[in-house]
C-alpha cells in the first residue's frame, strides 16, 4: 500500500475506518460500538436488542453531560451506522430471523484496535519480538529445505544446543528469564491474542469478498458449464482450499483437538499462576482466550461452510445460466417498457399465470348470511360508591379457567384410578404459573376424594413469563377416581 | 395398529399442505422430511388428480403443478386455475425476478429482502412520470398485496417496510413466461397503441 497523496485521499474521503475517525461523534460511535461487540466478544446482535442498549447509552450521556448532544433516535443512528455510504456496522437477515442482526464491520474493528493501541503500553518489549522473527525466519528456511543433509544437520546443530543446556543444569548453571523478560513475553502474549480474536471478522469478510468474486466469474463467464467449473473449481473448492481457507482449517482443527486445548489450558494456569505476572494483574479474560477463539472460529466456520455450500448449489442447478437467459430478456423487456411508460396497458388482463396451488372451496363451507350482532356502545358513567366498588377485579388480571383444570383431571382419571399432582402437572404444564399451581391446590382441597399427603414432599416445576424456571416444594397431593 | 395409522396420518398432513400451497423445509422442517419420505405416494395421488409434485431440494421447497399432457386428445379439467394479471403487476413480477437473480450472482446470502422504497425506486422508471408521488405509493403498495397474496412475496413481521421475496418465484416468473411478456409489450407497441409519445 503506497502512500501517495492520490491514495491517501481515496481512503480519507472512502475507507470506512477513516471516515469513522473523522466523523463528528466518532467518540459516541467508538466507544458505544466498544462496549457492545469487542468487549464481551460478541459476533451478532438483534436490532431490538442494539436499539435498546443505544438508548440506554444516550440516556446517561444526556443525563452526565445535561445536554442534548445527540437529538436523533437510537434506531436513526444504527439506520445511518449501517449505511453503505458509512459502512461501521454490518446488517444481515441471519436465515432464521425476520429480525435484521448487527455485526462490527473489519473496518470499524480496525479502529477500535488502532485506537486502543494509542493509549500506549508502560514499555515495549523488544527482545520478545526479535525472538518471535527469529523462529519464524528459522521454521520458513528449515521448513523448505528439501536436502536431507542439510536438514539432519540443523537438527543435529539444535540437538547439540540442547545438550549444551542439559549439560550446564547437571552443572548447577540454570538460566531462568528474568522479571522484565517474563512480563514482556506476557505483553506480546496479550496484544496477539486479541489480535488473533478479532482477526475472526477480517477473515470472515475475506471468505465473503472470494465467494464475492466467484459469483462475479460465473456471472461474466462466456462459455460452456465444463470449462466453466474447470474455471471456477479445478480440483479445488473455490473457498475452501483457498489460502486463507487452508489456513483457517489448519488453526481450527489445532484448536480444536483436546490435546492442544488441554496444553493451552496447563500452560496458561502456570503462566497466570508465576508471581511476576500476578502482580501485574493481568486482563482476567486472557485466561479464556482460547474459549473467545472457538467461539469465534465457530461462526467463522458456519459461514465458511454455507458459502461453499451455496456457491455449489448455485452451479449445480444451472441456475446460473437461467439467471443468464434471464437478464438478456430483461433487458429487452426493460426497453419496451420505458417505450409504453405513458401509455401503459390497461386491460386487466395483460399476462397470466398459474396460482401457487389449486384452490379447493367446498360449497358447504361457505359461511351463511349472520346479521351482525349490534353492540350497544353508550356508556354511563356511574358515581362511585366507596361501598359497592369491589377492587379485586383489579388484581384478578390473570385469568385460570377452573373448569379446564377439573377437566384435566377428570381426562386423566379416566384411565388411571389415582394420580399425583406433580405427574398431573408433567402432563398438562403450567402455563399460568404460581396461581395456576394454586388453583389446582384449591381444586384438590374442595374434593372430597383428593388426598393431602403431608408426609411426602413433592415438587412442581414450571417456565415464567420471562423464561426461568420455578420450582415450589408442596406436600404431595392425590387425586382419587372414587 | 398405530404403525398403519401414523403415516397415513403423515401422509394426509402432506397432501393437505400441498393442496393449500407451497411447502419450506427451512419453515416446516418435519412436514418437509415426511413429504421426502412419502414422495413416490404423494406423487401417484397428485397423479391422479392431474398434478405433478414439484420438488427443488436444494432450494428447500415443494409445490404441485398441473400435468400438461393432454391424453388422447380429452383435456382434463384443471385444478389449478391460472390468475390474470395487469401490466404494472407482472412488470413488478418480472422486476422481482431480476432482483433474485441479480442477488443470486452478487450475494451469498440465501435470502433477498427489499424495503417498500427499493421496490418503489425499482419500478417509478417505468411508470409515467408526473403522477404525484402519494399515488405512485399506494399503487406500489396495491402491486405488492396482490403479490404477496399470490404467494411470491412475504412481509416481514418485524416492519411491514420489508418484504422477502420468495425463492419460488424463479420456478414461477421463468425465461419462458418473461420471452412472453416480452412478446406481449412488442405486439402492443406494434399495434400502435403504445409508441404515439415516441
Amino acid at each position: 500500500m503506497s502512500l501517495a497523496y492520490s491514495d491517501l485521499l481515496q481512503l480519507f474521503k472512502f475507507h470506512p475506518g477513516w471516515r469513522l475517525l473523522r466523523a463528528d461523534n466518532a467518540p459516541l460511535i467508538l466507544s458505544f460500538l466498544d462496549k457492545t461487540f469487542i468487549e464481551p466478544n460478541v459476533r451478532t446482535i438483534s436490532q431490538s436488542d442494539l436499539i435498546a442498549r443505544l438508548e440506554d447509552t444516550l440516556y446517561e450521556l444526556h443525563q452526565s453531560q445535561n445536554t442534548e448532544h445527540y437529538p436523533r433516535s437510537a434506531s436513526a443512528y444504527l439506520e445511518e451506522w449501517a449505511h453503505d455510504s458509512k459502512g461501521w456496522l454490518r446488517k444481515y437477515y441471519p436465515d432464521d430471523s425476520d429480525e435484521p442482526h448487527f455485526d462490527l464491520t473489519p473496518a470499524t474493528e480496525k479502529v477500535i484496535g488502532w485506537l486502543e493501541s494509542l493509549s500506549g503500553h508502560a514499555f515495549i518489549g523488544t527482545e520478545s519480538r526479535l525472538m518471535t522473527i527469529f523462529e519464524l525466519l528459522r521454521q520458513m528456511v528449515i521448513g523448505t529445505e528439501t536436502d536431507e543433509a542439510t536438514r539432519i544437520e540443523a537438527l543435529e546443530a539444535e540437538k547439540a544446543h540442547i545438550d549444551r543446556q542439559i549439560e550446564a543444569i547437571r552443572n548447577g548453571e540454570m538460566p531462568l528469564l528474568d522479571e522484565t523478560a517474563l512480563r514482556e513475553r506476557f505483553m506480546q502474549f496479550s496484544t496477539m491474542s486479541n489480535d488473533l480474536r478479532s482477526d475472526f471478522r477480517a477473515v470472515e469478510e475475506n471468505f465473503r469478498k472470494l465467494d464475492l468474486q466467484v459469483r462475479e466469474k460465473i456471472a461474466l463467464f462466456e462459455g460452456s458449464k465444463g470449462e466453466l467449473l474447470e474455471e471456477v473449481f479445478g480440483e479445488r473448492d473455490a473457498i475452501t482450499d483457498s489460502d486463507q481457507g487452508r489456513s483457517f482449517k489448519t488453526f481450527w482443527d489445532f484448536l480444536m483437538s483436546p490435546s492442544s486445548q488441554e496444553e493451552f489450558s496447563e500452560l496458561l494456569e502456570k503462566v497466570f499462576s508465576m508471581d511476576c505476572i500476578r502482580i501485574s494483574k493481568p486482563d482476567g479474560r486472557l485466561k479464556r482466550i482460547h474459549f473467545d477463539w472457538l467461539e469465534a472460529g465457530e461462526k467463522t466456520q458456519r459461514t465458511v461452510a454455507s458459502l461453499s455450500q451455496q456457491l455449489r448449489r448455485y452451479l449445480d442447478n444451472q441456475a446460473y445460466l437461467e439467471n443468464k437467459r434471464i437478464m438478456s430478456i430483461l433487458d429487452t423487456i426493460s426497453q419496451g417498457a420505458l417505450k409504453v411508460k405513458h401509455s401503459m396497458p390497461k386491460n386487466r388482463t395483460f399476462m397470466t399465470l398459474d396460482k401457487i396451488s389449486p384452490e379447493i372451496q367446498l360449497i358447504m363451507e361457505r359461511p351463511l348470511y349472520k346479521p351482525t350482532a349490534k353492540v350497544d356502545l353508550s356508556s354511563v358513567i356511574r358515581e362511585a360508591n366507596e361501598e359497592v366498588f369491589d377492587s379485586e377485579a383489579l388484581f384478578n388480571q390473570i385469568y385460570i379457567d377452573r373448569a379446564e383444570l377439573e377437566a384435566n383431571i377428570r381426562r386423566e382419571l379416566q384411565t388411571v384410578s389415582q394420580i399425583t399432582l406433580s405427574a398431573l402437572i408433567e402432563k398438562y404444564p403450567l402455563h399460568k404459573g404460581l396461581a395456576e399451581l394454586l388453583c389446582y391446590v384449591s381444586i384438590a382441597s374442595a374434593g372430597k376424594l383428593s388426598v393431602f399427603d403431608e408426609e411426602n414432599e413433592e415438587s412442581v416445576c414450571w417456565e415464567d413469563s420471562k423464561g426461568r424456571l420455578r420450582k415450589a416444594m408442596l406436600p404431595r397431593i392425590i387425586f382419587n377416581r372414587s | 395398529m398405530s404403525d398403519q395409522t401414523q403415516p397415513d396420518k403423515a401422509f394426509s398432513r402432506v397432501m393437505i399442505n400441498l393442496l393449500k400451497g407451497v411447502i419450506y423445509a427451512e419453515e416446516e422442517p418435519k412436514l418437509w422430511q415426511q413429504l421426502l419420505n412419502l414422495q413416490a405416494r404423494v406423487r401417484d395421488y397428485a397423479k391422479q388428480i392431474g398434478l405433478s409434485l414439484e420438488i427443488s431440494e436444494e432450494e428447500g421447497f415443494a409445490w404441485l403443478k398441473t400435468i400438461d399432457e393432454q391424453e388422447e386428445g380429452e383435456e382434463m379439467p384443471r385444478l389449478i386455475s391460472r390468475r390474470q394479471l395487469s401490466y404494472p403487476v407482472s412488470l413488478l413480477l418480472a422486476l422481482l425476478r431480476r432482483r433474485l437473480a441479480e442477488h443470486d450472482a452478487t450475494s451469498s446470502d440465501n435470502r433477498l429482502i427489499l424495503s417498500k422504497n427499493d421496490v418503489i425506486e425499482m419500478i417509478t422508471t417505468f411508470l409515467p412520470s408526473g403522477s404525484n408521488e402519494v399515488k405512485i405509493v399506494n399503487q406500489v403498495e396495491s402491486y405488492l398485496k396482490k403479490i404477496a397474496d399470490m404467494g411470491f412475496i412475504r412481509y416481514l413481521r418485524s416492519d411491514k417496510d420489508t418484504i422477502e421475496v420468495r425463492r419460488i418465484l424463479k420456478v414461477f416468473i421463468d425465461a419462458q413466461w418473461l420471452n412472453e411478456f416480452d412478446l406481449r409489450i412488442k405486439e402492443y407497441l406494434l399495434s400502435g397503441r403504445g409508441a404515439e409519445d415516441e
